[in-house]
């Protein structure tokens, strides 16, 4: 997303729905981790845009959303224009937008690649972002063209920092 | 040339570039051009955005929510002897037509507060203040946009990307209201609208509103105005060569009518 970046408290918000993902690392064993971390496929670790997209990918499917942050800076989402699928993106394309309080927006893909699905029910409920911005409001799905641009995408720390650093 | 129109201290400044009667096509095309500078503007020519000043011929527009505008309704509409568009605005369908002031701020939100619910509050506040420079008593509601009463005088439709501005608002001073009539304004059914004249019961025009506005967005936002220079003006008309939106006759009005009609 490109705008709506105060209400610095409510990135206080953010890491309780990220910690979720923590539990199920501990519960690996040293072996596992070690098979975990070198395989790219494997990992599911969210990553994030400056913008306030996350990104979570499982083999070579990347799911888009946008943040809680980015939600609760936007206010009641009454409209979402998502990219249909079969277009294809390259990262930072403008692919679509959110409006809220009569503002439209822009969307921008955190990579590259082929939109396969975009969330019809975020179409038809926009106030889903709003709800439930890393699950039910996810935005599209899409087969990633270059795995390799993850890795100068944010990760949660770094997502965090970015929050703190740009509040006001 | 860098006149500054208001000046009071303010560390941020922002261009005017008041250009009376634009199509819109060529209006949009200039804010687009004039966004793009800005994303791209070094710190050190650093200004925080232009706010572009025009007066349309009649033309409906719609924003991002197409669905209920079907092309049998844009023909409907043009039939009228308007213009039709579809932007990519928020808000839903408006009419901006002569006698209404069209503001268009390209700002870099960066420099001022990076929140669009935050811009829109302050493009409210201003009109407000506006309003009540001419001793009319305006206020926002729960409809986006600034009323009188039960009666909306100034429409708000924004659009944002990678932090900067484009599109704006609409403020009625002395338009023909009856172009409203045959729509439903941003889609809200049970209000209606006003213009400045009539809440004043004396005829007001776009000169005398032009400067209170530039106080007001000044005071709001917290900016010295300046004149748009010289050289970004040719630049753009340059730019609009190469798109083929003008003419000898644009490009001279383009380029002369810089100055605002103040009084």
């Amino acid at each position: 997303m490109a705008v709506c970046v105060n209400a610095f408290h409510k990135c206080l918000r953010l890491p309780t729905t990220l910690l979720k993902l923590r539990p199920v690392v501990h519960k690996l064993n040293a072996t596992q981790i070690t098979r975990t971390f070198c395989s790219t496929n494997a990992l599911t670790a969210r990553k994030y845009t400056e913008q306030h997209e996350w990104i979570d990918v499982q083999g070579k499917i990347g799911t888009v959303g946008v943040t809680d942050y980015a939600q609760g800076a936007l206010g009641d989402v009454v409209f979402a224009q998502l990219p249909d699928p079969d277009s294809e993106l390259n990262q930072m394309d403008d692919c679509g937008a959110l409006e809220s309080v009569k503002a439209a927006s822009e969307l921008y893909s955190p990579v590259s690649g082929t939109v396969i699905e975009k969330n019809k029910d975020v179409e038809e409920t926009p106030a889903l972002i709003n709800q439930s911005p890393y699950e039910k409001g996810w935005l599209f799905k899409i087969q990633l063209s270059k795995p390799e641009e993850l890795d100068a995408l944010l990760d949660e720390a770094g997502y965090e920092n970015h929050l703190k650093n740009t509040g006001h | 040339m860098k006149i500054s129109i208001i000046s009071q201290n303010f560390q941020r400044s922002v261009n005017v570039w008041s250009v009376g009667f634009l199509q819109y096509k060529t209006a949009y095309q200039v804010q687009k051009y004039l966004a793009n500078l800005h994303f791209n503007m070094s710190n050190k020519e650093k200004t925080d955005g232009t706010i572009l000043m025009v007066e349309h011929l009649p033309v409906y527009t719609t924003g991002i929510r197409t669905q209920g505008y079907p092309e049998s309704e844009e023909r409907r509409l043009k039939a009228l002897g308007a213009e039709f568009y579809r932007t990519n605005r928020g808000g839903l369908i408006t009419f901006h037509g002569p006698g209404q002031l069209v503001v268009y701020p390209i700002l870099n939100l960066k420099g001022f507060k990076k929140s669009m619910k935050w811009y829109i509050c302050k493009l409210e506040e201003t009109v407000i203040s506006v309003c009540k420079t001419f001793g009319v008593e305006a206020e926002r509601s729960s409809d986006t946009g600034v009323w009188v009463k039960n009666n909306k005088i100034c429409a708000i439709g924004v659009h944002g990307s990678r932090y900067i501005t484009t599109h704006g608002i609409a403020m009625n001073i002395n338009n023909d209201l009856t172009w409203f009539s045959h729509i439903v304004p941003c889609g809200i059914l049970d209000k209606g609208v006003t213009t400045l004249s009539q809440e004043l019961g004396k005829p007001i025009t776009i000169a005398d509103v032009m400067h209170p506005f530039l106080e007001s967005f000044s005071q709001e936002f917290e900016c010295e105005v300046k004149m748009l220079p010289y050289e970004i003006r040719k630049d753009v008309i340059n730019h609009l060569k190469k798109e083929n939106l003008t003419n000898r006759a644009i490009e001279e009005h383009l380029l002369l009518n810089n100055d605002l009609n103040l009084k």
